[in-house]
């Protein structure tokens, strides 16, 4: 009817990697530039932070060093999520799976000897162990009962804090330095190569590409494509679907129980109550950034852990934990926003001309 | 018995359709077609699926604008933009797939986008001018409960409520019984009758011949988008509707001739003995089916969708486990039926509803071509999966499909449903060594595409491969089949050879009529 010309926004529903790459340096931009008014306007200097930032944590051999132990539970907790994602899932347990992982490392590395390589191998098992079973409930849960996995995953976090709590300040605590938060010094370590960076981070590095490779190049990744994309069409392609889930729920608790172990053996030495440091809940936004790549996992860890270590400078710097907080926040936000804005499209919208000529 | 609403003079009509055309690419929706609804009457429109009864509805309320042809109200033109003008002026349309919002409650469903609602108001206010409302109007709904807890039937009271609210003078319903238990049904109609009472209109969407007879006072029946006939329901039968509504020419376009002519009856190879099966809801979906699928034969099955189709096509493949019964293949019992299991023996499935089952919206073209091949070489090898050998396959399925794709890496779901369904439809064949089944394979297609998909199914069946083919277009049936058996209400309720069928006794068993009910005869005699 009118013969006006108007912009118009228009949802795209397929959006190409570029197109929200773009977005999110955009939004990642917008984000600082906020931050920085906010900054400036709380009386500090906005540039020197941000040169302290990039200074301390990619300009040192410490802040770099820093940066590889933060990366390795967040890389993996991250890669447990996209695994269940992969089939559709979700797993907002990892921080429990971890906790239980560095449970079961500890447990074998306090109270069983043996020669190193062999017992860090053994606590390696123990630790994809405990973060299997940490899992086996939801996920029988979920293949036989239909129960929601993130509801059963979340509420076990609790539980597995509670239980680390227990033995780090009871049973299993320290006497010899007489510390009452932690348990003794695991004596088997994983051995460093580059200051305290440990081979861990190797590992953390390698299984996210390796499990991109195995959905790639495997008919047992195929099949996991299929059934994360449709269930329904997996049942008519003759894949065992419940068996298939089953196996990647044990698999996504595993690799949160080997971010557990990793961070005992590897970088903290002991059991105590705040390991986690949130990498579970820190995972599932590293998931949400690398949007279901594998490989992208490891830029949306990098990202997270830039983030972390940015927070701890500027604490050192004078700024309080909550402003610290909502300036991660305001990444997050902008970055979830930026992802809705790819998929939409300025256009000049018609006049519907054609349409009312007929009537 | 219809009741027939007491008119001396036809009055003036409320609606009056003149000329409206309306064409879809490559499909011609309406034509021509003249319609009028007097006030105080119950007008059913009939016609197969896709006659072009939904369409009409759609140009009467704004949905689609007519191509040619105009709209009176009360004697005036007049056109609507939008399903919001329609009921305004007072037409309000209840479709066949509610729109309610499922997680809130029924009264707040009936209050969403109308004018009248208050601008702050307590559940309780709603609540209470819901029930208000339901007692007015003699529709028994609970005002608190949320959509999600409601059966169908109650769901559609809520959908007729909000429009009967609205102060709608003309009632559209959609196929209103398709989702309805008799009892429900029986419900509906007295909801009906008691608003024709009061002077207003109902536009009544069906195909159910018996359901047309009950409850309208004249009927118009629409065939491939053009009206056939208006006439006072009195003086129509079952029989009558049902030729009118199926019509005597058929298109063969050659294809009967394709088919080499059987000498004698093939081996049969899926066969199915007192087969039942439950439906999604776990309600008995097919019942007691008895069938032979044979080889070199094209087998029919008529009915209209939603009558058992789904559950049959998918325990003749394996997807659906029987809840009784026995599958035999070449006559051997098959224990433990299972969707690989046919996948191995040879027999393709273009399924139904293609986005739900037939492909993986998100994945791509390539990883959706080896969806029945990715187990087996060159696919396959050892452990692993090769994308380089499903880029091939994928690309010579497109090729066989005539689709030319942007990229193999692009989502499936960014090509056109034809060209998803000839895509499945390639993909399926060529594991077709020993037979198809295919549910409503022309859906989404267009006319030259409908052939040539016929012509595959045939040339299928002239090299040895038996083949299913569940259809609601009774001419394609007629057209392409061997023999035809016709479903309703879960149930096989006959199995004819095509050459000796004729199209009344299968519109009628469609509907669930026989030619000459058994209790009439049971009566004369």
């Amino acid at each position: 009817m009118s013969g006006l010309q108007s912009l118009r926004l228009v949802r795209v529903s397929a959006v190409s990697g570029r197109r929200i790459l773009a977005a999110r340096v955009l939004s990642f931009i917008a984000a600082l530039a906020v931050g920085a008014i906010v900054l400036a306007a709380c009386g500090f200097d906005p540039l020197h932070l941000g040169t302290q930032i990039i200074k301390k944590s990619l300009g040192s051999r410490f802040g770099l060093e820093d940066l590889g132990l933060l990366l390795t539970p967040l890389i993996l907790t991250g890669l447990a999520v996209t695994v269940m994602m992969k089939i559709g899932l979700w797993n907002i347990g990892a921080d429990g799976q971890f906790y239980i992982g560095a449970f079961a490392a500890t447990a074998i590395g306090l109270f069983v000897k043996g020669p190193e390589p062999f017992m860090l191998l053994l606590c390696f098992i123990a630790g994809a162990a405990g973060g299997a079973v940490w899992i086996l409930v939801p996920t029988l849960a979920r293949a036989y009962g239909k129960v929601d996995e993130i509801i059963t995953t979340l509420l076990l976090n609790f539980v597995a804090l509670l239980l680390v709590y227990y033995v780090a300040t009871g049973p299993w605590r320290d006497r010899t330095t007489g510390t009452v938060a932690s348990t003794g010094r695991v004596p088997y370590e994983m051995p460093d190569f580059f200051g305290s960076l440990h081979w861990g981070f190797v590992i953390a590095l390698i299984a996210p590409v390796l499990f991109g490779l195995l959905l790639r190049y495997t008919k047992w990744g195929y099949e996991i494509r299929l059934t994360g994309a449709n269930p329904e069409a997996a049942h008519y392609a003759g894949i065992p679907v419940r068996r298939r889930m089953i196996t990647i729920m044990l698999l996504s608790g595993a690799i949160a129980g080997i971010a557990g172990m990793l961070e005992v053996t590897g970088t903290v030495h002991r059991l105590q109550g705040g390991i986690s440091n949130n990498y579970g809940y820190l995972g599932v936004m590293v998931a949400v950034l690398a949007r279901g790549s594998p490989a992208g996992v490891i830029a949306g860890a990098l990202l997270m852990a830039i983030i972390l270590n940015a927070g701890i400078i500027l604490q050192t710097q004078g700024l309080t934990t909550a402003a610290v907080l909502a300036l991660t926040g305001l990444i997050m936000m902008f970055t979830a926003v930026a992802d809705q804005f790819a998929h939409y499209r300025l256009v000049r919208a018609l006049p519907q001309a054609a349409a009312t000529a007929a009537g | 018995m219809p009741e027939l609403a007491v008119q001396n003079a036809p009055a003036k009509p409320i609606i009056a359709l003149e000329g409206i055309g309306k064409v879809f690419p490559g499909v011609i929706a309406n034509a021509d077609v003249d319609f009028d609804l007097r006030p105080g009457e119950i007008h059913a429109l009939l016609g197969e699926n896709g006659a072009g009864k939904s369409t009409l509805m759609n140009i009467l309320t704004g949905i689609y604008r007519p191509d040619s042809g105009r709209i009176l109200l009360d004697g005036v033109a007049q056109s609507f933009n939008s399903p919001v003008e329609a009921i305004a002026a007072g037409i309000g349309m209840v479709h066949q797939h509610f729109k309610l919002v499922r997680a809130f409650t029924v009264a707040e469903n009936v209050h969403l986008g109308w004018k009248d609602t208050p601008r702050f108001a307590s559940a309780q206010v709603l609540e209470a001018r819901t029930r208000e409302l339901a007692e007015r109007y003699g529709l028994a709904v609970r005002p608190e409960a949320r959509i999600d807890e409601l059966s169908a039937g109650e769901q559609q009271r809520v959908e007729i409520l909000r429009v009967l609210a609205r102060q709608a003078r003309v009632l559209i319903l959609d196929e209103p019984t398709a989702v309805l238990t008799p009892a429900e049904a029986r419900t509906l109609f007295k909801a009906l009758r008691a608003f024709r009472a009061a002077g207003n209109s109902v536009i009544f969407i069906s195909h159910k011949l018996d359901e047309v007879l009950e409850i309208s006072d004249r009927v118009t029946v629409l065939r491939g988008g053009r009206k056939v006939v208006t006439e006072p329901t009195a003086n129509c039968t079952t029989t009558k509707l049902a030729q009118l509504m199926v019509g005597r020419e058929m298109v063969l376009g050659g294809l009967r001739e394709a088919m080499a002519p059987r000498s004698e009856p093939g081996r049969v190879v899926i066969s199915l003995q007192n087969v039942s099966a439950a439906d999604d809801r776990g309600r008995a979906g097919l019942i007691d089916a008895n069938l032979e699928v044979r080889a070199g034969e094209i087998l029919g099955i008529a009915g209209v969708a939603g009558n058992g189709q789904r559950e049959l096509s998918e325990i003749l493949t394996g997807v659906r486990k029987p809840t009784s019964g026995q599958i035999l293949i070449e006559g051997v019992a098959v224990e433990d039926p299972s969707p690989s299991l046919f996948l191995d023996i040879g027999v393709g499935h273009i399924p139904e509803d293609r986005l739900r089952s037939g492909v993986a919206p998100s994945l791509s073209v390539s990883d959706n071509a080896v969806l029945r091949a990715y187990t087996e070489p060159p696919i396959a090898q050892g452990i692993l999966f090769k994308p380089g050998a499903a880029d091939t396959l994928a690309r010579e399925i497109a090729a066989d499909a005539e689709v030319t794709l942007p990229s193999l890496r692009t989502p499936i779901r960014n090509l056109s449903g034809g060209n998803q369904q000839r895509l499945v439809a390639r993909r399926e064949m060529r594991i077709a060594r020993l037979a198809i089944v295919a549910a409503y394979p022309s859906r989404g297609l267009d006319v030259g595409a409908i052939a040539t998909l016929l012509r595959y199914l045939i040339d299928l069946r002239n090299s040895g491969v038996a083949v299913v083919l569940i259809s609601e277009e009774l001419s394609e049936l007629f057209d392409v089949t061997d023999r035809i058996a016709v479903m309703f209400k879960g149930r096989v309720m006959g199995l004819f050879e095509t050459q000796d069928a004729d199209l009344e006794t299968v519109g009628l068993l469609m509907g669930g009529q026989t030619k000459q009910p058994v209790v009439q005869t049971v009566e004369a005699a």
